[in-house]
Protein backbone atom coordinates (compact mmCIF):
# COMPACT_ATOMS: atom_id res chain seq x y z
CA UNK A 1 0.00 0.00 0.00
CA UNK A 2 1.11 3.50 -0.86
CA UNK A 3 1.06 6.20 1.75
CA UNK A 4 0.49 9.75 0.77
CA UNK A 5 2.32 12.56 2.41
CA UNK A 6 -0.07 15.33 1.74
CA UNK A 7 0.81 18.19 -0.52
CA UNK A 8 -0.95 20.37 1.98
CA UNK A 9 1.68 19.54 4.52
CA UNK A 10 4.34 20.78 2.14
CA UNK A 11 2.40 23.90 1.28
CA UNK A 12 2.57 24.98 4.89
CA UNK A 13 6.34 24.93 4.91
CA UNK A 14 9.08 26.28 2.68
CA UNK A 15 10.22 22.90 1.44
CA UNK A 16 10.56 19.20 2.13
CA UNK A 17 13.86 19.48 3.98
CA UNK A 18 12.59 22.19 6.28
CA UNK A 19 9.31 20.32 6.86
CA UNK A 20 11.16 17.22 7.93
CA UNK A 21 13.46 19.06 10.28
CA UNK A 22 10.52 20.64 12.10
CA UNK A 23 8.47 17.46 12.55
CA UNK A 24 7.66 16.78 16.19
CA UNK A 25 4.64 14.48 16.01
CA UNK A 26 3.53 11.60 13.84
CA UNK A 27 -0.16 11.28 13.16
CA UNK A 28 -2.38 8.96 11.16
CA UNK A 29 -5.81 9.53 9.66
CA UNK A 30 -7.47 6.19 9.00
CA UNK A 31 -9.29 7.79 6.04
CA UNK A 32 -7.68 10.34 3.72
CA UNK A 33 -10.19 13.12 4.51
CA UNK A 34 -9.32 13.01 8.21
CA UNK A 35 -5.61 12.93 7.38
CA UNK A 36 -6.04 16.05 5.28
CA UNK A 37 -7.64 18.01 8.12
CA UNK A 38 -5.00 16.70 10.55
CA UNK A 39 -2.25 17.95 8.24
CA UNK A 40 -3.84 21.39 7.99
CA UNK A 41 -3.90 21.70 11.77
CA UNK A 42 -0.46 20.18 12.33
CA UNK A 43 1.28 22.44 9.85
CA UNK A 44 5.03 21.81 9.60
CA UNK A 45 5.22 20.16 13.03
CA UNK A 46 3.15 17.05 12.36
CA UNK A 47 3.78 14.37 9.78
CA UNK A 48 0.39 12.94 8.78
CA UNK A 49 -0.25 9.80 6.84
CA UNK A 50 -3.51 8.36 5.51
CA UNK A 51 -4.28 4.67 5.46
CA UNK A 52 -7.39 4.42 3.31
CA UNK A 53 -6.68 6.65 0.36
CA UNK A 54 -7.44 4.51 -2.69
CA UNK A 55 -10.45 6.10 -4.39
CA UNK A 56 -10.90 2.98 -6.53
CA UNK A 57 -11.40 0.56 -3.65
CA UNK A 58 -14.37 0.05 -1.38
CA UNK A 59 -13.33 1.29 2.08
CA UNK A 60 -15.91 -1.02 3.65
CA UNK A 61 -13.83 -3.96 2.43
CA UNK A 62 -10.45 -2.76 3.66
CA UNK A 63 -7.86 -5.45 4.37
CA UNK A 64 -5.06 -5.05 6.85
CA UNK A 65 -1.33 -5.28 6.12
CA UNK A 66 1.68 -5.42 8.49
CA UNK A 67 2.83 -2.00 7.25
CA UNK A 68 -0.38 -0.45 8.55
CA UNK A 69 0.16 -2.04 11.95
CA UNK A 70 3.68 -0.56 12.13
CA UNK A 71 2.43 2.85 11.12
CA UNK A 72 -0.29 2.87 13.78
CA UNK A 73 2.18 1.66 16.38
CA UNK A 74 4.44 4.65 15.79
CA UNK A 75 1.67 7.26 15.72
CA UNK A 76 1.13 9.93 18.41
CA UNK A 77 -2.36 10.90 17.30
CA UNK A 78 -4.84 8.84 15.28
CA UNK A 79 -8.22 9.90 13.92
CA UNK A 80 -10.77 7.18 13.20
CA UNK A 81 -14.29 7.51 11.88
CA UNK A 82 -15.95 5.00 14.20
CA UNK A 83 -19.40 3.42 13.71
CA UNK A 84 -17.73 0.19 12.58
CA UNK A 85 -16.35 1.88 9.45
CA UNK A 86 -12.75 1.31 10.53
CA UNK A 87 -13.19 -1.20 13.34
CA UNK A 88 -10.22 -3.14 11.93
CA UNK A 89 -7.98 -0.59 13.67
CA UNK A 90 -9.47 -1.05 17.15
CA UNK A 91 -7.28 -4.00 18.12
CA UNK A 92 -4.13 -2.42 16.70
CA UNK A 93 -4.70 0.81 18.61
CA UNK A 94 -5.62 -0.77 21.94
CA UNK A 95 -2.86 -0.27 24.49
CA UNK A 96 -0.76 1.89 22.15
CA UNK A 97 0.72 5.30 22.86
CA UNK A 98 -1.49 7.12 20.37
CA UNK A 99 -4.28 9.47 21.38
CA UNK A 100 -7.21 8.08 19.42
CA UNK A 101 -9.91 10.49 18.29
CA UNK A 102 -13.09 9.04 16.86
CA UNK A 103 -15.42 11.20 14.80
CA UNK A 104 -18.32 9.20 16.21
CA UNK A 105 -17.22 9.98 19.79
CA UNK A 106 -16.65 13.72 19.25
CA UNK A 107 -20.08 13.94 17.63
CA UNK A 108 -21.58 11.98 20.59
CA UNK A 109 -23.34 9.55 18.22
CA UNK A 110 -24.70 6.20 19.40
CA UNK A 111 -23.19 3.04 17.91
CA UNK A 112 -26.55 2.28 16.31
CA UNK A 113 -26.24 5.28 13.94
CA UNK A 114 -26.97 3.62 10.58
CA UNK A 115 -25.00 5.94 8.27
CA UNK A 116 -21.24 5.93 8.99
CA UNK A 117 -20.19 8.55 6.40
CA UNK A 118 -19.82 11.26 9.05
CA UNK A 119 -17.35 13.48 7.15
CA UNK A 120 -20.16 14.55 4.81
CA UNK A 121 -21.87 16.28 7.75
CA UNK A 122 -20.86 19.93 8.28
CA UNK A 123 -20.95 19.30 12.03
CA UNK A 124 -18.23 16.64 12.00
CA UNK A 125 -14.93 18.24 10.96
CA UNK A 126 -15.08 21.27 13.29
CA UNK A 127 -15.53 18.86 16.22
CA UNK A 128 -12.73 16.62 14.94
CA UNK A 129 -10.45 19.63 14.33
CA UNK A 130 -10.95 20.83 17.90
CA UNK A 131 -10.09 17.39 19.30
CA UNK A 132 -7.06 17.10 17.01
CA UNK A 133 -5.71 20.53 18.01
CA UNK A 134 -6.17 19.63 21.68
CA UNK A 135 -4.36 16.30 21.20
CA UNK A 136 -1.47 17.94 19.32
CA UNK A 137 -1.21 20.67 21.97
CA UNK A 138 -1.13 18.10 24.77
CA UNK A 139 1.65 16.08 23.11
CA UNK A 140 3.64 19.10 21.86
CA UNK A 141 2.91 22.09 24.16
CA UNK A 142 5.69 24.18 22.52
CA UNK A 143 3.58 24.63 19.39
CA UNK A 144 0.15 24.71 21.03
CA UNK A 145 -0.52 28.26 19.83
CA UNK A 146 0.22 27.32 16.24
CA UNK A 147 -2.12 24.31 16.43
CA UNK A 148 -5.00 26.37 17.80
CA UNK A 149 -4.38 29.10 15.20
CA UNK A 150 -4.51 26.49 12.45
CA UNK A 151 -7.67 25.03 13.92
CA UNK A 152 -9.36 28.43 13.83
CA UNK A 153 -8.20 29.01 10.28
CA UNK A 154 -9.55 25.61 9.27
CA UNK A 155 -12.97 26.19 10.81
CA UNK A 156 -13.12 29.63 9.17
CA UNK A 157 -12.26 28.08 5.81
CA UNK A 158 -15.42 25.96 5.99
CA UNK A 159 -17.56 29.10 5.59
CA UNK A 160 -17.83 28.97 1.75
CA UNK A 161 -19.06 25.38 2.00
CA UNK A 162 -21.64 26.23 4.64
CA UNK A 163 -22.77 29.21 2.56
CA UNK A 164 -23.15 26.97 -0.49
CA UNK A 165 -25.27 24.55 1.57
CA UNK A 166 -27.43 27.41 2.83
CA UNK A 167 -27.82 28.63 -0.75
CA UNK A 168 -29.23 25.26 -1.85
CA UNK A 169 -31.50 25.18 1.19
CA UNK A 170 -32.89 28.61 0.35
CA UNK A 171 -33.82 27.52 -3.18
CA UNK A 172 -34.67 23.85 -2.94
CA UNK A 173 -35.65 23.04 0.65
CA UNK A 174 -37.72 19.85 0.72
CA UNK A 175 -36.86 18.87 -2.86
CA UNK A 176 -36.64 15.11 -3.29
CA UNK A 177 -33.47 13.34 -4.39
CA UNK A 178 -32.62 9.67 -4.98
CA UNK A 179 -29.34 8.05 -3.94
CA UNK A 180 -27.55 4.74 -4.46
CA UNK A 181 -25.87 4.58 -1.05
CA UNK A 182 -25.95 6.75 2.06
CA UNK A 183 -22.48 8.18 1.25
CA UNK A 184 -23.46 11.83 0.84
CA UNK A 185 -26.75 11.67 2.77
CA UNK A 186 -25.56 14.00 5.55
CA UNK A 187 -24.59 16.66 3.01
CA UNK A 188 -27.90 16.31 1.16
CA UNK A 189 -29.80 16.64 4.42
CA UNK A 190 -27.71 19.66 5.46
CA UNK A 191 -28.72 21.23 2.13
CA UNK A 192 -32.37 20.79 3.13
CA UNK A 193 -33.07 18.06 0.58
CA UNK A 194 -35.28 15.06 1.24
CA UNK A 195 -33.88 11.63 0.40
CA UNK A 196 -36.64 9.59 -1.22
CA UNK A 197 -34.74 6.30 -1.63
CA UNK A 198 -35.67 3.74 1.08
CA UNK A 199 -32.80 3.46 3.54
CA UNK A 200 -33.02 -0.35 3.42
CA UNK A 201 -32.01 -0.17 -0.26
CA UNK A 202 -29.14 2.21 0.50
CA UNK A 203 -27.94 -0.16 3.23
CA UNK A 204 -28.18 -3.20 0.93
CA UNK A 205 -26.06 -1.47 -1.73
CA UNK A 206 -23.58 -0.22 0.88
CA UNK A 207 -23.20 -3.65 2.48
CA UNK A 208 -23.42 -5.65 -0.74
CA UNK A 209 -26.38 -7.69 0.46
CA UNK A 210 -29.45 -8.74 -1.53
CA UNK A 211 -31.65 -5.72 -2.23
CA UNK A 212 -35.39 -6.10 -1.71
CA UNK A 213 -37.19 -6.16 -5.10
CA UNK A 214 -39.86 -3.93 -3.55
CA UNK A 215 -37.21 -1.29 -2.80
CA UNK A 216 -35.69 -1.63 -6.27
CA UNK A 217 -39.13 -1.11 -7.84
CA UNK A 218 -39.69 1.95 -5.65
CA UNK A 219 -36.32 3.38 -6.69
CA UNK A 220 -36.96 2.67 -10.38
CA UNK A 221 -40.27 4.52 -10.12
CA UNK A 222 -38.55 7.49 -8.44
CA UNK A 223 -35.96 7.70 -11.20
CA UNK A 224 -38.18 7.16 -14.23
CA UNK A 225 -41.20 9.25 -13.32
CA UNK A 226 -39.47 12.49 -12.44
CA UNK A 227 -40.42 12.40 -8.76
CA UNK A 228 -36.85 13.33 -7.80
CA UNK A 229 -34.66 16.18 -9.02
CA UNK A 230 -31.29 14.42 -9.03
CA UNK A 231 -29.75 10.97 -8.59
CA UNK A 232 -26.64 10.87 -6.38
CA UNK A 233 -24.45 7.77 -6.54
CA UNK A 234 -21.15 6.62 -5.10
CA UNK A 235 -18.68 6.52 -7.99
CA UNK A 236 -16.08 4.82 -5.83
CA UNK A 237 -18.07 1.59 -5.68
CA UNK A 238 -19.39 -0.14 -8.76
CA UNK A 239 -22.16 -2.71 -8.81
CA UNK A 240 -24.74 -3.86 -11.31
CA UNK A 241 -27.66 -2.32 -9.45
CA UNK A 242 -26.17 1.18 -9.28
CA UNK A 243 -25.26 0.93 -12.96
CA UNK A 244 -28.85 0.03 -13.85
CA UNK A 245 -30.16 2.97 -11.75
CA UNK A 246 -27.84 5.32 -13.58
CA UNK A 247 -29.09 4.01 -16.91
CA UNK A 248 -32.71 4.65 -15.90
CA UNK A 249 -31.84 8.15 -14.70
CA UNK A 250 -30.03 8.95 -17.95
CA UNK A 251 -32.96 7.67 -19.99
CA UNK A 252 -35.38 9.83 -18.03
CA UNK A 253 -33.13 12.87 -18.46
CA UNK A 254 -32.56 13.07 -14.72
CA UNK A 255 -29.37 14.85 -13.61
CA UNK A 256 -26.87 12.38 -12.15
CA UNK A 257 -24.22 13.33 -9.60
CA UNK A 258 -21.30 11.04 -8.77
CA UNK A 259 -19.77 11.52 -5.33
CA UNK A 260 -16.67 10.05 -3.73
CA UNK A 261 -16.51 8.08 -0.52
CA UNK A 262 -12.87 8.95 0.21
CA UNK A 263 -11.21 12.26 -0.67
CA UNK A 264 -10.39 12.11 -4.40
CA UNK A 265 -7.00 13.21 -5.79
CA UNK A 266 -8.77 16.04 -7.67
CA UNK A 267 -9.56 17.80 -4.36
CA UNK A 268 -6.77 19.86 -2.81
CA UNK A 269 -8.26 19.96 0.67
CA UNK A 270 -11.21 18.52 2.54
CA UNK A 271 -13.07 21.84 2.49
CA UNK A 272 -12.32 22.19 -1.24
CA UNK A 273 -13.74 18.70 -1.85
CA UNK A 274 -16.94 19.43 0.05
CA UNK A 275 -17.36 22.79 -1.72
CA UNK A 276 -16.83 21.14 -5.13
CA UNK A 277 -19.39 18.46 -4.34
CA UNK A 278 -21.93 20.99 -3.07
CA UNK A 279 -21.47 23.23 -6.13
CA UNK A 280 -21.90 20.21 -8.40
CA UNK A 281 -25.08 19.38 -6.48
CA UNK A 282 -26.40 22.92 -6.96
CA UNK A 283 -25.69 22.65 -10.69
CA UNK A 284 -27.46 19.30 -10.93
CA UNK A 285 -30.48 20.71 -9.09
CA UNK A 286 -30.56 23.75 -11.37
CA UNK A 287 -30.32 21.56 -14.48
CA UNK A 288 -33.89 20.33 -13.97
CA UNK A 289 -36.37 23.15 -13.67
CA UNK B 1 -47.54 -9.97 0.53
CA UNK B 2 -46.78 -10.48 -3.14
CA UNK B 3 -47.93 -7.02 -4.25
CA UNK B 4 -46.18 -5.98 -7.44
CA UNK B 5 -44.39 -9.36 -7.64
CA UNK B 6 -44.66 -9.90 -11.38
CA UNK B 7 -44.32 -6.22 -12.23
CA UNK B 8 -40.89 -6.02 -10.59
CA UNK B 9 -38.06 -6.18 -13.14
CA UNK B 10 -35.84 -7.66 -10.42
CA UNK B 11 -38.31 -10.50 -9.84
CA UNK B 12 -38.75 -11.11 -13.58
CA UNK B 13 -35.03 -11.51 -14.06
CA UNK B 14 -34.74 -13.68 -10.93
CA UNK B 15 -37.53 -16.00 -12.13
CA UNK B 16 -35.91 -16.25 -15.57
CA UNK B 17 -32.38 -16.98 -14.32
CA UNK B 18 -33.49 -19.25 -11.47
CA UNK B 19 -35.94 -21.15 -13.70
CA UNK B 20 -33.46 -21.64 -16.55
CA UNK B 21 -30.75 -22.80 -14.15
CA UNK B 22 -33.05 -25.18 -12.26
CA UNK B 23 -34.50 -26.77 -15.42
CA UNK B 24 -31.11 -27.52 -16.98
CA UNK B 25 -29.52 -28.53 -13.67
CA UNK B 26 -32.39 -30.94 -12.91
CA UNK B 27 -31.85 -32.85 -16.15
CA UNK B 28 -28.04 -32.76 -16.03
CA UNK B 29 -28.33 -33.74 -12.36
CA UNK B 30 -30.07 -37.03 -13.21
CA UNK B 31 -27.22 -37.89 -15.61
CA UNK B 32 -24.70 -36.84 -12.96
CA UNK B 33 -26.21 -39.15 -10.32
CA UNK B 34 -26.52 -42.05 -12.77
CA UNK B 35 -22.85 -41.59 -13.65
CA UNK B 36 -21.86 -41.39 -9.99
CA UNK B 37 -20.24 -37.99 -10.56
CA UNK B 38 -22.01 -35.93 -7.89
CA UNK B 39 -18.72 -35.03 -6.30
CA UNK B 40 -17.23 -33.97 -9.63
CA UNK B 41 -20.26 -31.71 -10.07
CA UNK B 42 -19.63 -30.09 -6.72
CA UNK B 43 -15.93 -29.71 -7.51
CA UNK B 44 -16.74 -27.94 -10.77
CA UNK B 45 -19.00 -25.57 -8.87
CA UNK B 46 -16.22 -24.68 -6.44
CA UNK B 47 -13.73 -24.24 -9.28
CA UNK B 48 -16.20 -21.99 -11.10
CA UNK B 49 -16.18 -19.61 -8.13
CA UNK B 50 -12.66 -18.54 -9.14
CA UNK B 51 -14.12 -17.64 -12.53
CA UNK B 52 -16.71 -15.47 -10.84
CA UNK B 53 -13.99 -13.73 -8.86
CA UNK B 54 -11.87 -13.27 -12.00
CA UNK B 55 -14.86 -11.72 -13.81
CA UNK B 56 -15.30 -9.23 -10.96
CA UNK B 57 -11.62 -8.37 -11.09
CA UNK B 58 -11.63 -7.84 -14.86
CA UNK B 59 -15.05 -6.20 -14.90
CA UNK B 60 -16.47 -8.71 -17.41
CA UNK B 61 -19.75 -10.65 -17.25
CA UNK B 62 -19.80 -13.03 -14.26
CA UNK B 63 -21.41 -15.66 -16.46
CA UNK B 64 -18.41 -15.70 -18.79
CA UNK B 65 -16.12 -16.08 -15.77
CA UNK B 66 -18.10 -18.90 -14.17
CA UNK B 67 -18.35 -20.77 -17.49
CA UNK B 68 -14.72 -20.31 -18.50
CA UNK B 69 -13.31 -21.72 -15.28
CA UNK B 70 -15.82 -24.55 -14.87
CA UNK B 71 -15.15 -25.57 -18.48
CA UNK B 72 -11.44 -25.54 -17.71
CA UNK B 73 -12.13 -27.61 -14.59
CA UNK B 74 -14.26 -29.99 -16.66
CA UNK B 75 -11.43 -30.49 -19.13
CA UNK B 76 -9.10 -31.15 -16.20
CA UNK B 77 -11.46 -33.75 -14.75
CA UNK B 78 -11.97 -35.27 -18.20
CA UNK B 79 -8.29 -36.23 -18.31
CA UNK B 80 -9.01 -39.11 -15.98
CA UNK B 81 -11.39 -42.04 -16.21
CA UNK B 82 -14.64 -41.66 -14.34
CA UNK B 83 -13.70 -44.29 -11.76
CA UNK B 84 -10.86 -42.30 -10.18
CA UNK B 85 -12.19 -38.83 -10.92
CA UNK B 86 -13.12 -38.25 -7.24
CA UNK B 87 -9.50 -37.90 -6.23
CA UNK B 88 -8.72 -35.45 -9.01
CA UNK B 89 -11.93 -33.59 -8.24
CA UNK B 90 -10.93 -33.23 -4.60
CA UNK B 91 -7.54 -31.79 -5.48
CA UNK B 92 -8.93 -29.43 -8.11
CA UNK B 93 -11.68 -28.28 -5.75
CA UNK B 94 -9.13 -27.18 -3.18
CA UNK B 95 -6.93 -25.47 -5.75
CA UNK B 96 -9.95 -23.73 -7.29
CA UNK B 97 -11.17 -22.33 -3.97
CA UNK B 98 -7.63 -21.24 -3.11
CA UNK B 99 -7.46 -19.33 -6.39
CA UNK B 100 -10.85 -17.79 -5.54
CA UNK B 101 -9.42 -16.53 -2.24
CA UNK B 102 -6.57 -14.78 -4.07
CA UNK B 103 -8.74 -13.29 -6.84
CA UNK B 104 -11.34 -12.07 -4.34
CA UNK B 105 -8.55 -10.43 -2.36
CA UNK B 106 -7.48 -8.52 -5.50
CA UNK B 107 -11.04 -7.71 -6.54
CA UNK B 108 -11.94 -6.37 -3.12
CA UNK B 109 -8.78 -4.41 -2.42
CA UNK B 110 -8.27 -2.93 -5.90
CA UNK B 111 -11.72 -2.50 -7.33
CA UNK B 112 -14.71 -1.28 -5.40
CA UNK B 113 -16.88 -4.36 -5.27
CA UNK B 114 -19.07 -4.47 -2.21
CA UNK B 115 -20.06 -7.91 -0.89
CA UNK B 116 -18.15 -9.66 -3.68
CA UNK B 117 -17.43 -12.86 -1.78
CA UNK B 118 -21.03 -13.36 -0.70
CA UNK B 119 -22.38 -12.74 -4.21
CA UNK B 120 -20.03 -15.24 -5.82
CA UNK B 121 -20.30 -17.97 -3.20
CA UNK B 122 -23.92 -17.67 -2.11
CA UNK B 123 -25.55 -15.75 -4.96
CA UNK B 124 -27.56 -12.53 -5.11
CA UNK B 125 -30.39 -13.37 -7.47
CA UNK B 126 -32.07 -10.02 -6.73
CA UNK B 127 -28.92 -8.16 -7.79
CA UNK B 128 -28.34 -9.93 -11.12
CA UNK B 129 -26.72 -7.75 -13.79
CA UNK B 130 -29.07 -6.56 -16.55
CA UNK B 131 -29.21 -8.92 -19.51
CA UNK B 132 -28.26 -11.93 -17.39
CA UNK B 133 -31.79 -13.33 -17.81
CA UNK B 134 -31.47 -13.53 -21.59
CA UNK B 135 -28.04 -15.15 -21.35
CA UNK B 136 -29.31 -17.71 -18.81
CA UNK B 137 -32.25 -18.60 -21.04
CA UNK B 138 -29.97 -18.95 -24.07
CA UNK B 139 -27.52 -21.10 -22.10
CA UNK B 140 -30.25 -23.39 -20.82
CA UNK B 141 -31.74 -23.82 -24.33
CA UNK B 142 -28.30 -24.62 -25.77
CA UNK B 143 -27.75 -27.21 -23.03
CA UNK B 144 -31.18 -28.80 -23.58
CA UNK B 145 -30.55 -28.94 -27.34
CA UNK B 146 -27.22 -30.71 -26.80
CA UNK B 147 -28.86 -33.23 -24.46
CA UNK B 148 -31.63 -33.88 -27.01
CA UNK B 149 -29.03 -34.60 -29.71
CA UNK B 150 -26.89 -36.89 -27.52
CA UNK B 151 -29.67 -38.39 -25.40
CA UNK B 152 -29.43 -42.11 -26.31
CA UNK B 153 -25.65 -42.62 -26.38
CA UNK B 154 -25.19 -40.35 -23.36
CA UNK B 155 -27.76 -42.22 -21.29
CA UNK B 156 -26.28 -45.58 -22.25
CA UNK B 157 -22.75 -44.43 -21.44
CA UNK B 158 -24.01 -43.06 -18.14
CA UNK B 159 -25.63 -46.35 -17.14
CA UNK B 160 -22.84 -48.62 -18.36
CA UNK B 161 -19.56 -47.61 -19.93
CA UNK B 162 -18.81 -51.14 -21.09
CA UNK B 163 -22.16 -51.67 -22.78
CA UNK B 164 -21.92 -48.31 -24.55
CA UNK B 165 -18.41 -49.13 -25.74
CA UNK B 166 -19.61 -52.49 -27.05
CA UNK B 167 -22.34 -50.71 -28.98
CA UNK B 168 -19.66 -48.57 -30.65
CA UNK B 169 -20.27 -45.30 -28.73
CA UNK B 170 -17.28 -43.00 -28.27
CA UNK B 171 -17.32 -43.12 -24.46
CA UNK B 172 -14.33 -40.83 -23.89
CA UNK B 173 -15.76 -38.16 -26.18
CA UNK B 174 -19.14 -38.44 -24.43
CA UNK B 175 -17.39 -38.05 -21.07
CA UNK B 176 -15.82 -34.78 -22.17
CA UNK B 177 -19.04 -33.51 -23.76
CA UNK B 178 -20.94 -34.31 -20.61
CA UNK B 179 -18.45 -32.40 -18.47
CA UNK B 180 -18.99 -29.45 -20.82
CA UNK B 181 -22.74 -29.64 -20.24
CA UNK B 182 -22.14 -30.00 -16.53
CA UNK B 183 -20.01 -26.84 -16.67
CA UNK B 184 -22.89 -25.02 -18.36
CA UNK B 185 -25.43 -26.08 -15.75
CA UNK B 186 -23.01 -25.22 -12.93
CA UNK B 187 -22.57 -21.77 -14.49
CA UNK B 188 -26.30 -21.08 -14.58
CA UNK B 189 -26.77 -22.35 -11.03
CA UNK B 190 -23.82 -20.30 -9.80
CA UNK B 191 -25.52 -17.22 -11.27
CA UNK B 192 -28.66 -18.08 -9.32
CA UNK B 193 -27.68 -19.44 -5.92
CA UNK B 194 -23.91 -18.88 -5.97
CA UNK B 195 -21.02 -21.16 -6.81
CA UNK B 196 -20.97 -23.13 -3.58
CA UNK B 197 -24.74 -23.63 -3.43
CA UNK B 198 -25.08 -24.58 -7.10
CA UNK B 199 -24.74 -28.25 -6.04
CA UNK B 200 -28.14 -27.87 -4.39
CA UNK B 201 -29.87 -27.32 -7.75
CA UNK B 202 -27.75 -29.97 -9.50
CA UNK B 203 -28.15 -32.84 -7.06
CA UNK B 204 -31.25 -32.01 -4.95
CA UNK B 205 -34.13 -32.13 -7.46
CA UNK B 206 -32.48 -34.99 -9.41
CA UNK B 207 -32.06 -37.08 -6.26
CA UNK B 208 -35.69 -36.42 -5.28
CA UNK B 209 -36.91 -37.38 -8.75
CA UNK B 210 -34.87 -40.59 -8.78
CA UNK B 211 -36.49 -41.54 -5.47
CA UNK B 212 -39.93 -41.20 -7.04
CA UNK B 213 -39.20 -42.95 -10.37
CA UNK B 214 -36.39 -45.11 -11.70
CA UNK B 215 -37.19 -44.44 -15.37
CA UNK B 216 -34.56 -41.92 -16.54
CA UNK B 217 -36.75 -39.86 -18.93
CA UNK B 218 -39.48 -39.47 -16.30
CA UNK B 219 -36.89 -38.67 -13.63
CA UNK B 220 -35.38 -35.93 -15.83
CA UNK B 221 -38.75 -34.31 -16.51
CA UNK B 222 -39.66 -34.51 -12.84
CA UNK B 223 -36.27 -33.15 -11.70
CA UNK B 224 -36.57 -30.17 -14.06
CA UNK B 225 -40.10 -29.52 -12.84
CA UNK B 226 -39.18 -29.81 -9.15
CA UNK B 227 -36.12 -27.63 -9.65
CA UNK B 228 -38.07 -24.86 -11.35
CA UNK B 229 -40.79 -25.09 -8.67
CA UNK B 230 -38.18 -24.80 -5.88
CA UNK B 231 -36.43 -21.87 -7.59
CA UNK B 232 -39.66 -19.96 -8.15
CA UNK B 233 -41.01 -20.75 -4.68
CA UNK B 234 -37.70 -19.50 -3.26
CA UNK B 235 -37.96 -16.23 -5.19
CA UNK B 236 -41.58 -15.76 -4.04
CA UNK B 237 -40.73 -16.51 -0.39
CA UNK B 238 -37.76 -14.13 -0.43
CA UNK B 239 -40.00 -11.46 -1.93
CA UNK B 240 -42.62 -12.06 0.76
CA UNK B 241 -39.95 -11.93 3.50
CA UNK B 242 -39.92 -8.14 2.97
CA UNK B 243 -43.11 -8.16 5.03
CA UNK B 244 -41.68 -9.95 8.06
CA UNK B 245 -38.16 -8.49 8.12
CA UNK B 246 -37.42 -4.78 8.60
CA UNK B 247 -37.21 -4.15 4.85
CA UNK B 248 -34.25 -6.47 4.40
CA UNK B 249 -35.23 -9.52 2.41
CA UNK B 250 -33.63 -12.79 3.40
CA UNK B 251 -31.31 -14.28 0.76
CA UNK B 252 -33.13 -15.98 -2.12
CA UNK B 253 -30.48 -18.73 -2.02
CA UNK B 254 -31.60 -19.73 1.48
CA UNK B 255 -35.23 -20.15 0.44
CA UNK B 256 -34.36 -22.07 -2.74
CA UNK B 257 -32.08 -24.53 -0.96
CA UNK B 258 -34.63 -24.92 1.85
CA UNK B 259 -37.32 -25.83 -0.72
CA UNK B 260 -34.92 -28.32 -2.35
CA UNK B 261 -34.28 -30.02 0.99
CA UNK B 262 -37.97 -30.02 1.90
CA UNK B 263 -39.05 -31.72 -1.36
CA UNK B 264 -36.34 -34.35 -0.86
CA UNK B 265 -37.48 -35.08 2.70
CA UNK B 266 -41.12 -35.34 1.62
CA UNK B 267 -40.24 -37.67 -1.26
CA UNK B 268 -38.04 -39.84 0.95
CA UNK B 269 -40.73 -40.03 3.64
CA UNK B 270 -43.49 -40.95 1.16
CA UNK B 271 -41.40 -43.71 -0.39
CA UNK B 272 -40.45 -45.01 3.05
Amino acid sequence: MRYLLYGVLLAFSAGVAQAKSQIVLHAVGLESQYANVMAQIGGPYVEVRAIEDNPNADPHEFELSPGVARLLHGADVVVANGLGYDSWADKLLAGGKATVISAQAVRHLPASTPNPHLWYSPATMPAVARAVAAAYAAKDPDHANAYWRNEQAFVASLTPWNKALAGIKAHYAGAKVAVSEPVADYLLQAAGLSIATPFSLQAAVMNGTDPAPQDVSAQQALLSTGKVRVFVYNQQVTDALTTSFRAIAHKAGLPVLGVYELMPPSAKTYQNWMLQTTRALAQALAARQ
Amino acid sequence: MLDGFFASTVVQSALLIGGAAAALSGIIGVFTILRGQSFAGHALADISSSGGALALLLGISPMAGFFGLSLLGGLGLGQRRRADSSLVAGIMLGAGLGLTALLLHFAVSQRGVAGAAVTIMFGSLFAAPPGAGAWALGGALAGLLLIACLYRPLLLASLSEELAALRGAKVRLLDVLFLGMLALSVTLSAMSVGAILSTALLIGPAATALRLTRRPPAAMALAALLGVACAWAGVALAYASYGWTPGRVWPVSFFITACVLLTYIIAAWRRG
